[in-house]
């Protein structure tokens, strides 16, 4: 036998070197062993051996790079894969369009619903101490009634930054006096309007958020009584092309405001919108020379910063207690505070007294899930069509299989060829972003510009959505294609495409949820309809609402009413604290059989309020100029309020008794309302109490609009009618109106978007659908084409060969029915649980998204079912 | 260029290289030195210069056929390149132009 070296240094060897370099090393190192046994002997060889092994233990000899000395053919192999890729690409131009406008209208509708979200999250962040910054929320309730308001009272600010000085860095409050608009005017240009985006701000706005001030100084801006600030369009609006620093704007016939600065218009990334900012010293002079000190009334929107390594927890543990030692007698047991970040505003703020209507996180959601699945049905179009296919890139795989490629390597040239279309898809994709943007920012109400995508998280996005796109739909293809076996492959001319289960498995997938975004579209819209219908219990239409609010009509009140009554096409004039059926106040009472006093939603009002709404009375009597105590000692209420107190009947509630601040001395309530929605259908009707105010100054704080009942005969006269006598009373007031119906539908802002954009993304994905579909029927119609030749020779009809190739096609679309149904009615009712009113989830919709996908489907197929139908077999057949 | 520059050693076992023609691999190149020069390498040295040299692309290798002396294993057999050539060439003549720059003087003074 042989003599060997010591086993462990050639085990010691083997282990550490790179295996590439091992026969060469291994060969020298024997060579020289068997060298020296011969020559020197065993002990002398053995040791020079070992210190050998020990020489070439080097890290160049250990590492393990596979480029050393096998120079990489991987740049060559990628060239060819992307010339296969192409020329595969191009010789299949039909196949390759179905999938690029597939793909490219799914990452279309991706990044559009992208766009949205990420404006949506983007609110409010754009302020530096964002991340310290909350508004103060008032939840005064009683047994669940009451408000969640989202202003407080005016001197809360004040006293938190005197009690809690080491926690709470800055406050700034805003103010608008409740008011839906306020007027303004230039008298030098003779410039009026009703201007409803004003606020007072304390001075200490800037050091809160960040708006960009174009001119003026940004730090005395606000501190002086009688500035205010003009965003860029306002000053457009009200000097032209004037200088406006340093001018004056009359506010409320009453106070001239020096323009102090110039400020940017507001980003619509802001969850509120301003046009001016007035300062908030001005205010004393409409209350006496002082804020107003009430604990109660409670108007003021407060934002605050907490210092940088305090918690909102930390304050909001001392909010019980400060409520305790400051708040009105009557409520303070009612009331709780708490902070809410800046940043959560927009998307999960739902009070009472928003400064504007906010977004809607739960939409949010929704989008996210639809641009999923659109992308998703793109997705599987890939995959369908190229396993459905694979048999004509059999033989190639048989090619490169004999000729040694990998199975790796062709999994990687077919996710290559995936990818490459995916890049298309994306070119197309962006072309098709920039077409419809414009659009799309119509639908959802934003102005979302191109550039956002150039944003660099975007561009990372939009590389890696690209590359997971590929991957997922290039995979299972690559997967499946790279299975082939070389010999089989090459031998049988015709290879039988694999995986048809598979691919009806996807297609059943497609259809499931196309139908299910059609069955959620079909209701949303079914549930904004129910929103908006008019049975809220009061006659929305032919009613012209007035903002007065602050204005001198007080003393022209009736006056007014009386003139315009006397034309036939003006029915009734009222006056109302809120818009009814989007807002209420409200106040204490304490009712007969009650211990206290209680927060009740309220709305003060004038006489012929039931005449002008079309509110129906179910029990006692209207309020009546024929009583002049109606004003302080009586009282509507609703039903709902009955029902809550626990008296046994409407009748029974006319008569009881009730006290107002404590005060009895003879109240009672004179009639019952029959219920009606006086917010959105949101909410479910809660109690009411509607309050009769005929005090002058009710127009300073609680009353802001007139209602007027028009007949709707002539609208414009109507209007013109209104219009004049106002001007005749009030010639420096501007007139303003709205129509309450119209005002009304942008309650349901949040769910028209909804429904229109669930509308429009369900169309695109089930036309995505249809693309995958109509490559799948072309390929079968191709696949059969002897066979539907052979049935035509021997008799086959025309619809008897139509029905041959649509059946299979519609049996899918029949399960992937059977199968969205019960998906589709989980999912919708756990959305609608969140309304108050909500429709009855029926089948008719279910019914019609089905009849629409298989509609669709079928005409997709048949195009291709009837053009096989047709040809001659002769033509065919002559092949064989 | 710092490619190009060629140690010693480098230099040595391209030369080697060269010289042995079609038959140069790790032993026969130390045995060669050895040979030539009295100069005893370790073989782990050659082939770390070996690998540089190829990097270098001086020298392009293939492996050879087996041999019984090594247990069946082949043998890895390098080759000199052209730029490994002009590289030689290049470091011979500017020895041999320094070298013919010496005065004949200097000899004498060794001389002495």
């Amino acid at each position: 036998m042989k003599i060997q070296p010591p086993k462990w240094a050639c085990r010691f060897l083997e282990w550490y070197c790179n295996p590439q370099l091992l026969e060469e090393i291994q060969g020298d190192v024997y060579e020289l062993y068997q060298r020296r046994l011969a020559n020197k002997g065993r002990s002398v060889a053995d040791r020079k051996f070992v210190w050998e092994v020990l020489r070439f233990f080097r890290w160049s000899n250990i590492k393990r790079s596979k480029t050393t000395y096998h120079p990489s053919n991987n740049t060559a192999m990628l060239k060819n894969y992307l010339k296969v890729s192409w020329r595969s690409l191009v010789k299949n131009k039909g196949y390759t369009a179905l999938n690029i406008a597939g793909l490219a209208v799914g990452i279309c509708c991706f990044i559009l619903i992208s766009f949205y979200v990420e404006d949506e999250l983007s609110y409010d962040r754009f302020h530096s101490q964002a991340d310290q910054t909350y508004r103060v929320k008032e939840i005064f309730e009683s047994d669940g009634v009451g408000e969640r308001s989202a202003s407080v009272p005016f001197p809360l600010a004040e006293a938190l930054m005197t009690d809690y000085p080491s926690i709470v860095k800055n406050v700034v409050r805003f103010f608008n006096f409740q008011a839906p608009s306020v007027a303004v005017v230039n008298e030098e240009n003779d410039q009026e309007f009703n201007e409803s985006r004003l606020f007072f701000v304390d001075s200490t706005f800037f050091d809160i958020f960040d708006f960009k001030v174009l001119r003026g100084d940004i730090k005395t801006a606000l501190s002086e009584p009688n500035s205010i600030l003009l965003t860029e369009s306002m000053a457009h609006k009200y000097f032209g092309d004037e200088e406006p620093l340093g001018k004056f704007l009359k506010l409320q016939g009453q106070e001239n405001l020096k323009v102090t600065a110039i400020v940017e218009d507001t980003p619509l990334n802001a969850h509120f919108q301003f046009d001016f900012l007035v300062s908030f010293t001005t205010l004393k002079s409409f209350y006496d020379g002082q804020y107003p000190q009430s604990w109660y009334w409670n108007p003021c929107w407060t934002y605050l910063v907490l210092y940088k390594h305090r918690s909102p927890e930390d304050l909001e543990a001392r909010f019980p207690e400060f409520v305790q030692k400051y708040f009105h007698q009557l409520i303070k047991d009612d009331v709780t505070l708490e902070l809410q970040p800046l940043t959560d505003i927009h998307l999960h703020s739902d009070l009472d007294y928003e400064i504007q209507p906010n977004g809607n996180y739960a939409n949010i959601r929704v989008f996210i899930s639809i641009a999923i699945f659109v992308l998703l049905i793109a997705c599987i179009n890939f995959i369908t069509l190229s396993t459905a296919r694979a048999g004509k890139r059999a033989k190639e795989v048989g090619m490169r299989k004999a000729i040694g490629s990998h199975r790796n390597q062709l999994i990687k040239q077919f996710l290559i060829e995936s990818l490459l279309l995916t890049v298309v898809a994306v070119g197309f994709a962006l072309i098709l972003l920039k077409v419809s943007l414009p659009f799309f920012n119509q639908l959802t109400e934003k102005s979302i510009a191109f550039n956002l995508l150039w944003n660099p998280l975007f561009v990372a996005g939009l590389v890696l959505l690209t590359f997971l796109i590929g991957i997922i739909s290039g995979f299972y293809p690559a997967f499946v294609l790279s299975s082939f076996k070389a010999v089989k492959v090459l031998k049988s001319a015709q290879i039988g495409s694999n995986g048809v289960n598979f691919r009806k498995v996807l297609v059943v997938l497609q259809f499931s949820i196309s139908i299910i975004l059609i069955i959620s579209a079909g209701t949303a819209l079914k549930q904004l309809q129910l929103l908006r219908s008019n049975d809220t219990g009061f006659d929305q239409e032919h009613v012209l609402m007035i903002p007065v609010s602050r204005s001198p009509i007080a003393q022209h009140y009736e006056a007014y009413k009386n003139e315009v009554v006397r034309d036939a096409s003006i029915l009734s004039v009222t006056a109302v604290e809120e818009i009814i059926g989007a807002k209420h106040q409200v106040g204490n009472y304490q009712f007969e059989g009650n211990e206290e006093s209680k927060p009740f939603p309220r709305l003060f009002i004038r006489h012929d309020f039931a005449k002008t709404f079309g509110v129906e009375l179910v029990a006692g009597r209207d309020y009546s100029e024929d009583y002049p105590t109606d004003d302080t000692l009586a009282l509507l209420v609703n039903e709902q309020l009955v029902k809550q107190q626990g008296w046994p009947s409407n009748e029974a509630a006319v008569g009881k008794k009730f006290r107002w601040f404590g005060d009895e001395n003879g109240r009672k309530i004179v009639g019952v309302v029959k219920d009606f929605n006086f917010v959105s259908k949101h909410h479910p009707i809660r109690p009411l109490v509607l309050d009769l105010d005929l005090r002058d100054q009710a127009f300073d704080l609680f009353i802001k609009y007139m209602a007027v009942r028009i007949s709707g005969q002539n609208v414009k006269a109507s209007v013109a009618r209104l219009e004049k006598v106002w001007k005749k009373n009030m010639p420096e007031r501007p007139f303003d109106y709205f129509f309450l119906d119209e005002n009304l539908k942008s309650l349901y802002k949040s769910e028209e978007k909804l429904s229109k954009v669930s509308v429009i993304f369900s169309g695109f994905a089930i036309f995505v659908a249809c693309l995958g579909l109509f490559g799948l029927a072309t390929f079968t119609a191709e696949q059969r084409k002897k066979e539907i030749s052979i049935r035509k020779v021997l008799g086959g009809t025309v619809p008897h060969i139509v029905w041959l190739l649509t059946s299979n096609f519609s049996r899918l679309i029949l399960i992937a029915f059977v199968i969205s149904c019960p998906l589709a009615y989980w999912i919708l009712n756990s959305w609608l649980s969140g309304f108050a009113y909500k429709i009855r989830i029926q089948p008719d919709v279910f019914m019609i998204a089905g009849a629409v996908a298989l509609v669709v489907a079928v005409t997709t197929i048949s195009y291709q079912a009837i053009r096989a139908a047709f040809t001659n077999p002769a033509n065919v057949l002559k092949n064989e | 260029m710092k490619g190009n520059y060629l140690g010693e050693l480098e230099e040595l076992i391209l030369l080697t290289v060269g010289a042995l023609f079609e038959s140069a691999y790790g032993v026969a190149i130390m045995d060669e030195i050895e040979r030539q020069t009295n100069r005893r390498l370790n073989i782990s040295a050659v082939h770390s210069v070996l690998k540089r040299l190829e990097a270098k692309g001086f020298v392009k290798s293939e492996m050879g056929g087996a041999t019984n002396e090594r247990g069946g294993r082949r043998k890895r057999l390098f080759k000199l390149t052209s730029s490994g050539k002009k590289v030689l060439d290049a470091s011979m003549q500017v020895r041999s132009h320094l070298y013919n720059q010496i005065p004949n003087m200097s000899f004498n003074f060794s001389g002495q």
